[in-house]
């Protein structure tokens, strides 16, 4: 049996990619920041440079100078954490959904060393998650379509918090520069057997990450690359 | 001569002068150039021509395997396309990613 590793906050990366966030995002990263973590905020070609709004944190930021995408985002930051031989990376939304409180949740089974990515899920919890109705359809089919394509079926379908060990890291490589890039991190844990598990996490809902998210005309958007995705392997 | 096929003729002709202009005189592309030209010239002067292979294809007018095949080709015009604006967008990003990239890490040796 191997022990449990033992791993400080400041070893560990969370990656927040942005893109014309308000203030919620200061909140989010000042959250992150206190709990000691390394925090990469990657600054997505936002209009106003992200660096004057949380120049003042201890963060560090990438920035595209023209707006790529979400997926893209997260390549780039993966791609520092590499450079700066990070053990463990979070992937975080800036909205405001995620909390920081559940990040030792989704460290543990890496720390066990029994996944080398760990997926949030919104529906592991008692009783139901407090989401609409439209939007859990959507959820339900997504989840579908992703078991179809990668052969991972999970209980939640583009959540945004993840944890990534060295293996994942240096395995996954994401070509979808938009929102598919949480479908091809499914592909890519299949195509290179990485070990994975989901988590219960706490999704908070708020008009503002409601009106950042994802609407169901944006999972067309998403299904139509994924399908391009796959005819231009 | 009717009308349609002076316009036919007249865009034919100007396409094929102007890719002619363009290429870079390599015999190959010359030639296919030149052989396309001369079959549209050619249906276009004796379209009954289309409608004798269409009928051994089982399709009852000429035009309409004109029309079938155009589909077929702007099909694959479409997805080409695609491949290539997928191709440059990886590029793309692989600049802006390596800028980003490049920008923290003198960030970092300025810190230390």
């Amino acid at each position: 049996m191997s022990h449990p590793q033992q791993i400080h906050n400041s070893d560990i990366l969370v990656i927040v990619p942005v893109y014309n966030e308000s203030s919620v995002m200061v909140q989010t990263l000042t959250q992150l920041a206190g709990a000691g973590y390394q925090v990469i905020v990657v600054d997505d070609g936002s209009d106003v440079l992200v660096k004057k709004t949380i120049g003042h944190l201890p963060v560090t930021i990438l920035r595209h100078r023209v707006n790529l995408g979400q997926g893209a985002a997260l390549q780039t930051a993966f791609n520092y954490a590499k450079k700066k031989n990070a053990q463990v990376v979070i992937t975080f939304d800036a909205d405001g959904q995620h909390q920081v409180s559940d990040i030792p949740a989704l460290l543990a089974p890496i720390l066990q060393q029994k996944a080398d990515i760990v997926l949030g899920s919104r529906f592991l919890h008692e009783g139901s998650a407090p989401i609409g109705f439209s939007k859990k359809m959507v959820l339900q089919i997504a989840r579908f379509v992703n078991f179809l394509l990668s052969g991972v079926l999970l209980s939640d379908a583009h959540n945004g918090l993840r944890a990534l060990n060295r293996q994942a890291l240096s395995k996954i490589e994401l070509t979808e520069n938009r929102m598919a890039h949480a479908s091809e991190i499914l592909f890519e844990t299949k195509r290179h057997q990485l070990q994975y598990c989901e988590v219960p996490v706490h999704i908070s809902y708020t008009e503002y990450s409601k009106q950042k998210g994802q609407s169901a005309w944006d999972s067309i958007k998403i299904l139509f690359d994924l399908v391009l995705h796959k005819l231009f392997r | 001569m009717t009308n349609i096929q002076v316009l036919l003729l007249t865009g034919v002709l100007f396409i094929g002068l102007y890719y002619l202009i363009r290429l870079k005189r390599r015999l190959l592309d010359i030639i296919i150039l030149f052989v396309m030209v001369a079959a549209a010239v050619t249906f276009i002067l004796w379209p009954d021509l289309t409608t004798i292979i269409a009928k051994k294809l089982n399709v009852g007018r000429g035009a309409d395997l004109i029309f079938y095949l155009s589909i077929l080709i702007f099909w694959f015009v479409i997805l080409k396309l695609y491949a290539r604006i997928r191709r440059l967008e990886q590029q793309f990003t692989a600049i802006i990613r390596n800028d980003a990239l490049k920008n923290a890490e003198e960030l970092d040796e300025k810190s230390k």
